[in-house]
This record gives C-alpha cells, structure tokens and sequence, in this order.
C-alpha cells in the first residue's frame, strides 16, 4: 500500500514535469531555436564542407554539373524577375485608382483624428478555446454601449456585445462568430472576412469579387458598410491568397494588425 | 448542515478553478489551446455527489460561464447540464477506483461537451463551420485534459469520498446488500 502510494507520487511529478516540457515545447518560436540551429552548425558544418571539397577534388571534372546548375539558377532567376515586373505592372494600374480616392484619405484621417475614444484595460481573455470575446474594465458609467467598435492603436480589435455598469464585454474580430464587411485599400475591393479557430490572429476573407486583383501583402480596412464598424479602420494585411478551381470559392487570410495574444490595452470609440 | 458546508466548499473550489482557468491556464497552454478544468469538476460533482447535484451545478456553472464571457446565454449551460447526467450514468456503471477508468470519462466527457457546445454554437451564432482546425483543437484540449486527471486524481478521490458520504450515505448500504 505504502510502495503503491509513493510510486503513485512519483508518477504524477513525472506527469507534471511531462506537462511543463509539452507546454514549452509546443509554445516555442522558431527564431528561439535559431542560436541552438548555430551551434549544432559549428559542429557539423565544417566537416560538411571538407567532405564536399574532398569530393569535388575525387571525381574532378565538375564544371559541367556547376554550369547547368547555373543555368539553371539564371533561369529561376529571371523568372522571378518577370514575374515581379508583372506584379508591379498591375500595381501601377491599381495605383491609378487609388489616386482618385486620395482625397477622401484625407478627409478620413482628419475623421479618424475626430472619433472621441476612451481608454481601457482586457482585464479578461476568454476561456474557452473555441471563442475570442474578452472583458475590459469600463462600463456604462463611462459611457460605453453595446456595438461601441474597440481599436487598439495597431488596428480594429472588435466590437462591445454587453455591458455592465463598470466591465463591458468585447467580440473580438477573430472570434468565429465575427464577420466584418472589408475593404482592400489599393483596389477597393469589397470582401467579408470571418473569424476563424486557428490560434494565429488570422481571419479568413471570402466572397472576394472574381475580377478583384488582390495579392500578398495588400492592406485592409474596414469598408463601412454593416453599421458596427466606421469606415477606413486598419484591420491587417493579407497574408495568402488560395486559388481554387472554380474563381468564385477563391479565399485569402489575413494576419491581423493586432496581436490578439498580447493586447493589453484598447479604445473604445464612444460617438 | 453537512450537506450545507460541502455545497459552499464546492462553490469555493468552483471560483479557485475559475481564477486557475483564466489566469493561469490562459498562459499555461500546449499549442495556445487552454484545457476546460470545468468539465472535469462537473464530472467528478456528477460521479461522487450524485446525478441530480451534478446536473444542477452543471447548469449554474454553464450559466455563470455564459453570462461572465459567453456570447449567447444557453449552450454550455445545456451541455454542462449533459456532463451532469453522463456522469450519474458512468457512475452507476463503472468504478470509481481505477485512474484509467476517470481518465477514459474525462476524455469521453469532453469530447461530448466540446462537439455539443459547438454544434449549439453553429445553430445559435450561425458561425462559419471549420471541421478540421476544430478536430485539432480537440484533440489537444482532450489530451490536456487527461493529463490533468491524472495529476488531480489524487486530491479527487480524497475528496470525492468524503462528499459521496456526506450526500450518498444510505444509497451506499442498499447498492451492496
């Protein structure tokens, strides 16, 4: 009995140091591992290179396999090149038009300057693991109200569901039951993009209109349009865009400008 | 009177778990996914308080839980309510002794809980459904959660014994004789 119970604290330390290694591991960020990655390559590198010598120098003639690899990096090269020149061709096209909404840039910024905002703490995340809605620590007697949007200085963060008179309860944008009507600023074109579960800070746009151009790296907004949310706020970037075979299910990702896991501090746009 | 103490030990060791989920478990995560410490403790209300205290708790903590962060009042109180009632159902069948036993009932309980609130959820919020991203998920949040047991089992028999004497006293003589 006695044997039994020691053994069964022995395994649950073990669990617990089990636990700790998972929960490290799985939560490590590649860049972390990069001085380990440097380490490891001290040791093997060096013999990797003498051996690759000692090879060359074997079998001799090897500038015929070196010219073709060349080639064949040439090759990759300008194909690369092409299609950056393709690239920045349509964002030349796409640049015109953003020129005719420069004006109203202006006016949004000034606009942006004018919203009246107050400043709160996330003083709660969520539990769950399928949901992303968050409580902040201003209420109705600060002049909150329910489908107030929060932005935090990245970007849109969500928009208030409930309120209390000191907490307010805040549906973040990558909640799965958040969907926001965007817009790409250089082309204009309007999307939706919906929360979804990966844990990443990403959201997911579709209904992309089938002759948008939109590609890596474009900005997007908030389009206006649904009533919540005022129109030009910075949502994020997108991140991938998939192509499937029929143009109509076409979907991208987008990284949020706001890093969910880290948000400490929003605004509440009161008027 | 006894019956009385349990109950608000119950209740404190409910707000403890809920402060553990939110601040500790928040950060303490395998792959960002946090466990659900309160299946476990409607679980193990259900198995050693019986079914009825089960399935009550179980709706007075999912309604606490909605009405604090959830976004629509209902889901998790009904499944809750559910993990209650699975849990009179594997009390009447399986024994309580073996760790394996509550592990293999914490990952079953789970899974139920997680696939109905979600479900509820796709009816209620009409969110976008994503099989795959959701499997995931759920297998991670199951795999901690069993991980959990195994290091609560102890304190769990502990104290599960002495609330199966306080509130299933007589139940015990007639089950045996």
């Amino acid at each position: 009995m006695l044997k039994n119970k020691k053994a069964s604290k022995i395994g649950i330390i073990i669990t617990i140091i089990i636990l700790v290694i998972i929960v490290m591991v799985s939560n490590i960020q590649i860049d972390n591992v990069t001085y380990v990655e440097n380490g490891l390559g001290i040791i093997v590198m060096p013999i990797q290179n003498g051996l690759t010598y000692l090879k060359n120098w074997i079998f001799g003639n090897n500038t015929f396999f070196t010219n073709i690899n060349n080639l064949q990096e040439e090759n990759k090269q300008l194909k690369e090149k092409n299609s950056e020149l393709e690239q920045s061709l349509r964002e030349l096209e796409i640049i015109k038009s953003e020129n005719a909404t420069l004006k109203e840039y202006v006016n949004l910024k000034d606009k942006y300057t004018d919203y009246e905002t107050i400043p709160a703490y996330v003083i709660q995340k969520d539990i769950s693991n399928y949901s992303d809605a968050m409580i902040i620590n201003i209420g109705t007697k600060d002049g909150v109200d329910v489908n107030m949007p929060v932005i935090s200085d990245q970007g849109l963060v969500g928009h208030i569901i409930s309120v209390t008179d000191s907490t307010a309860k805040v549906q973040t944008i990558i909640d799965t039951a958040s969907t926001i009507s965007c817009v790409i600023t250089t082309s204009r074109d309007i999307m939706i993009a919906r929360g979804t579960l990966e844990k990443d800070s990403s959201l997911k746009a579709t209904f992309i209109p089938t002759e948008a151009t939109i590609f890596e790296g474009d900005k997007v907004e908030t389009s206006g349009l649904g009533g919540i949310y005022p129109k030009g706020i910075h949502i994020g970037t997108i991140k991938k865009v998939v192509n499937t075979q029929n143009i109509t299910d076409r979907y991208a990702t987008i990284q949020t400008a706001v890093d969910f896991a880290k948000l400490e501090t929003v605004l509440v746009i009161t008027n | 009177m006894k019956k009385a103490i349990t109950i608000i030990v119950l209740i404190i060791s409910f707000l403890i778990l809920y402060f553990l989920q939110v601040n500790f478990f928040s950060w303490f995560t395998i792959a960002g996914i946090k466990p659900n410490l309160f299946i476990i403790f409607v679980l193990f209300i259900s198995l050693f308080a019986g079914m009825k205290i089960g399935i009550s708790f179980g709706i007075l903590i999912g309604l606490f839980l909605d009405i604090i962060i959830g976004k629509s009042i209902g889901a998790s109180a009904i499944m809750f309510g559910v993990i209650g009632l699975i849990g009179g159902y594997f009390d009447k069948n399986f024994s309580k002794e073996s760790r394996l036993t509550i592990m293999l009932m914490v990952i079953g309980s789970t899974c139920i809980f997680e696939i109905g609130n979600y479900l509820l959820q796709i009816i209620q919020l009409s969110i976008y459904i994503e099989i795959l991203p959701f499997i995931r998920t759920l297998l991670i949040e199951t795999l901690y959660n069993a991980i959990l047991t195994i290091i609560l089992y102890p304190i769990m028999q502990k104290l599960g014994y002495k609330i199966e004497d306080t509130f299933k006293e007589q139940k015990i003589l007639t089950r045996y004789f």
